[in-house]
């Protein structure tokens, strides 16, 4: 993390939660909770905004998508859980699952070739972003997006 | 939730306007709009983005599927009225240069 002092987005008060099963249907839940972030904070800029919720559904897209790929869990068990949060300087989010960890160095998340149909995600979210972090905590993923308001990422 | 208007012109060029958001589960139906408009001989294409509201890597990849189809079938694809928010994506990818976005669909296919 690039700044300690700051709590996460699941200990800010006036955060939005939600804790679902991980499936692509939910997306349309996790749109709606970033409107109405939206709505609360009118004074949000537009990239800011575009930059964040792209980032946030790069990182729950990447959760459904792979995060379970390779497990034999029943369906009914994969959850996760995001907490979504605007200050007067950085717009946060946490998601966590309990899904496989992730293998991946995000220093490593390039962009694909011009062409490439797919794997874009989270080369995305890192470019959108001040700063995602990720850890593998007992047996959850856990992803902290940062988005500086105004910042030039 | 998002639909999808699609027209095909007089002069051969099909128009696919998305309206909503293009996440993982609405490229999928892009992605088949788009194979489906070109094996149907349908090789110009314009991706109508001025309704989009929301655009991620698989949206992008749905683009870039019906572009490399089109062109193998000696078309193009091509997007218009992208706006301020989507283009974001565009740029932070640099296939703004790959998918340049045209200004209206009735001339995207001018030059």
């Amino acid at each position: 993390m690039t700044d300690d002092q700051q709590p996460a987005a699941d200990a800010l008060v006036g955060r939005l939660e939600l804790s679902a099963p991980a499936t692509p249907e939910i997306m349309d839940l996790v749109h709606g909770m970033i409107e109405h972030l939206w709505t609360t904070h009118p004074d949000i800029g537009e990239r800011d905004r575009a930059r964040f919720e792209m980032s946030v559904i790069e990182i729950l897209g990447n959760i459904v998508e792979h995060a379970y790929a390779a497990e034999e869990t029943h369906p009914s068990t994969r959850r996760f859980q995001i907490a979504l949060a605007a200050t007067e300087d950085r717009l946060v989010a946490r998601l966590a699952d309990n899904g496989l960890p992730v293998g991946l160095d995000l220093s490593g998340a390039v962009m694909p070739d011009e062409l490439a149909e797919s794997g874009r995600g989270l080369a995305l979210a890192t470019a959108a972003l001040d700063d995602l972090g990720y850890h593998r905590v007992g047996d959850r993923n856990l992803w902290d997006l940062l988005c500086l308001r105004g910042s030039s990422a | 939730m998002i639909e999808f208007a699609v027209e095909t012109r007089d002069d051969g060029i099909g128009v696919v306007t998305p309206q909503g958001r293009l996440n993982m589960v609405s490229a999928r139906r892009l992605k088949e709009i788009l194979s489906e408009l070109v094996a149907g001989g349908t090789h110009r294409i314009v991706v109508d983005l001025g309704e989009t509201t929301f655009l991620d890597s698989s949206g992008l990849g749905a683009l870039i599927g019906g572009l490399k189809s089109a062109r193998q079938s000696g078309g193009d694809l091509r997007i218009a009225r992208v706006s301020p928010a989507v283009m974001t994506v565009f740029e932070l990818t640099n296939l703004d240069r790959v998918l340049r976005a045209r200004d209206s669909v009735d001339s995207a296919f001018d030059d």
